[in-house]
């Protein structure tokens, strides 16, 4: 079978830092929490990135706890707003990135960090202790990627049963999904289950659930 | 006798997800009731479990969930001990789904998200690809994006407060609000075209200009909804029934409302002065005049008045946006940026060649590039994460879902409370599980 050509338009471009963002916010320029972080925890923060005006400090993993409870104790930033895992799936290791938004509520300020997690140790150490609002979305990174988190009290998948024991949002789980993971019913109340929820992964055309009207000739 | 039938044979019983069930089960049973532990209440063990401990499995199928939400609560009495919620049961992926697509064919799905305000959605999807992507919005379609926006927030919070005053045993009011949401239906459908899924914002701007029957049908809803709001205020500031079921249920201090999470008209109810619009004004915001209702109690009727005195708010936006409205287009003219207008594409050869090149490829952000850019949804925070790796399609994007962080509030929340509040804990908490699910 020959293969399947297909024209990819793919204009690749760097990131430049330098060019001003129209929509870059006030809220997000955090520099000086990021430099008093490098003055308290030397060595913590291995690499700092920008771009549209967005602070990302790429902070080590074994430092994490430490710069998390500094940031929420004496810098303020008590309120975890989002916290969530990236597959970068690329040459270059580490595979996975967790990243944590968190707010400071009295200085309006959003700080970004990211730990990069290395794929045969895929373990984070969990910020449950010091933010409640991180359980779900640890539970979450989990369920969809597969990251372990170090202390979480209880790391149960989040939206797949756990009789599923796949990470659908790595990189190498097919879109279709794939066929049989997922326990069914033998039967439906009418009678033996037909139609084929796999289909299209199987490469077939899902069965229709209405009777299409003949047409004239038929 | 025996009877034939499938559901007598043990044999034939099919049970879903046997393992999840059991983990399930056996959290509850591990777990510490968070609040009672943190503000140091005793909970008393009653002996006689025959009497008193009982487990009760609600939904995911129950008409008063708001969608397909699981609450499994370790009952003593009739006073929930503790609880855990199950959800994931509308979930489709579609953070997976996203990474295959164009920034611009992921937008219907942005619609599927929060349901009942999928212009909001649609607004926050393409202000996150505008930033991302460096792209910038013509003023026009800034202040209908706001006009549109606000009437999203009304009509999601119309919903609320019909379904939860259904909830709470009042039925009128739900065909009165249904009314307010038909009326905005027509909007959308005037505006759009479509009147429920709308997906009517393009990046870089809109995909059609408001008709002046639309600003008319706006400004007569904006008018006539003024009254009828307060109206409903005068029915409900002061209604027995009303006050006594919400009046210091499910409170929620300050510091506990900012370490479990929540977002949006929970977290003001407790008192936290966190409103996107305000934190980190984004459109046109930082150029009308509004305020955001704060309450400092936390209990479900400070969640009700933050939502009414906030669709007030909103009629007060939409008529200083439609008094500002100025004249000029409202799609970015860069053809690598967003889609050239429909008469470029029927009359023109390269217009053609843009839009071919526009569905196919769309816009490409440079690679390495990564931003985040929220709005203040009708529930709370609505932040989308995007990756770039220098093509048209996400290479990672993260939907940062308010119900979904408002839903982990609900779970502590629900501690301590009688069974029958569990209706009104879910409907002030107002969550919508096609965002809470992704």
């Amino acid at each position: 079978m020959p293969e399947t050509l297909k024209f990819h338009f793919t204009p690749v471009d760097e990131a430049r830092a330098e060019e001003k963002n129209v929509h870059e916010k006030a809220s997000t320029n955090v520099a000086d929490t990021i430099e008093v972080l490098q003055s308290q925890f030397p060595g913590a923060i291995a690499k700092v990135s920008v771009y549209a005006g967005e602070y990302t400090a790429f902070v080590k993993r074994e430092s994490l706890l430490q710069v998390c409870t500094a940031l929420k104790e004496t810098l303020g930033f008590t309120y975890l707003v989002d916290l969530a895992g990236v597959d970068r799936f690329c040459e270059d290791a580490p595979r996975y990135e967790v990243y944590y938004a968190i707010v400071n509520l009295d200085t309006g300020k959003r700080l970004r960090l990211k730990v990069l997690v290395d794929e045969e140790d895929a373990v984070v150490p969990s910020l449950t202790g010091l933010f409640k609002a991180a359980d779900w979305n640890e539970r979450e990174c989990y369920d969809m990627l597969g990251i372990r988190f170090e202390g979480h009290p209880d790391l149960r998948r989040m939206y797949m049963p756990e009789d599923f024991a796949y990470h659908p949002q790595r990189k190498e789980f097919p879109l279709l999904g794939i066929p049989g993971s997922l326990p069914l019913p033998p039967r439906v109340p009418e009678g033996e289950l037909t139609m084929d929820p796999f289909a299209a992964a199987r490469s077939g055309s899902p069965a229709k659930s209405y009777q299409e009207p003949k047409g004239e000739d038929a | 006798m025996s009877v034939a039938t499938p559901y007598h044979d043990r044999e034939a019983i099919f049970s879903f997800w046997p393992r999840h069930n059991e983990t399930l089960l056996k959290r509850l049973e591990s777990k510490d009731a968070w609040l009672s532990t943190k503000r140091g209440i005793e909970v008393s063990r009653v002996e006689d479990a025959l009497e008193h401990e009982m487990t009760l499995n609600i939904g995911p199928q129950h008409p008063a969930t708001h969608g397909v939400l699981r609450c499994v609560v370790k009952l003593d009495g009739e006073r929930i001990e503790k609880c855990v919620l199950d959800i994931g049961y509308l979930h489709r992926g579609i953070e997976k789904l996203a990474e295959s697509k164009t920034y611009q064919e992921f937008m219907p799905y942005t619609d599927r998200m929060d349901y009942l305000a999928p212009y909001a959605n649609n607004v926050a999807w393409c202000m996150a690809v505008e930033k991302l992507a460096n792209i910038e919005v013509p003023d026009r379609a800034q202040w209908i994006r706001m006009i549109m926006c606000e009437l999203a927030r009304i009509s999601s919070h119309l919903l609320w407060l019909g379904v939860g005053l259904m909830d709470a045993g009042a039925v009128s009011v739900f065909l009165w609000t249904f009314q307010g949401r038909e009326d905005l239906y027509s909007i959308f459908d005037e505006v759009s075209g479509a009147r429920f899924t709308v997906s009517h914002s393009r990046i870089g701007g809109l995909a059609t200009d408001l008709s002046p029957t639309a600003i008319a049908m706006i400004r007569d809803f904006a008018t006539r909804y003024e009254e009828i709001i307060k109206g409903w205020q005068k029915l409900l500031n002061r209604n027995r029934i009303w006050i006594d079921r919400n009046r210091d249920i499910g409170v929620i201090s300050k510091e506990e409302a900012i370490e479990l999470g929540l977002t949006g008209p929970n977290l003001r109810g407790s008192g936290v002065p966190y409103d996107i619009r305000i934190f980190e004004p984004y459109l046109k915001y930082d150029e009308v005049d509004f305020t955001i209702p704060i309450r400092e109690e936390g209990d479900c009727l400070a969640r009700y008045h933050i939502r009414v005195e906030e669709m007030l708010e909103s009629i007060r936006i939409i008529n200083q946006c439609l008094d500002r409205l100025p004249e000029g287009p409202i799609r970015t003219d860069d053809a690598k940026k967003a889609y050239p207008s429909k008469d470029e594409v029927y009359y023109s050869m390269e217009g053609m060649i843009h839009d071919f090149m526009y569905t196919e490829t769309g816009v490409a952000p440079p690679k390495g590039a990564a931003s985040y850019h929220a709005i203040e949804s009708p529930k709370g925070e609505l932040g989308f994460y995007l990756e770039s790796d220098g093509t048209g399609c996400p290479w990672r994007a993260r939907l940062n879902a308010p119900s979904f962080t408002n839903l982990q509030g609900l779970e502590s929340m629900m501690e301590g409370h009688p069974v029958a509040d569990i209706v009104v804990l879910i409907g002030s908490i107002d969550p919508v599980m096609g965002e809470a699910d992704r």
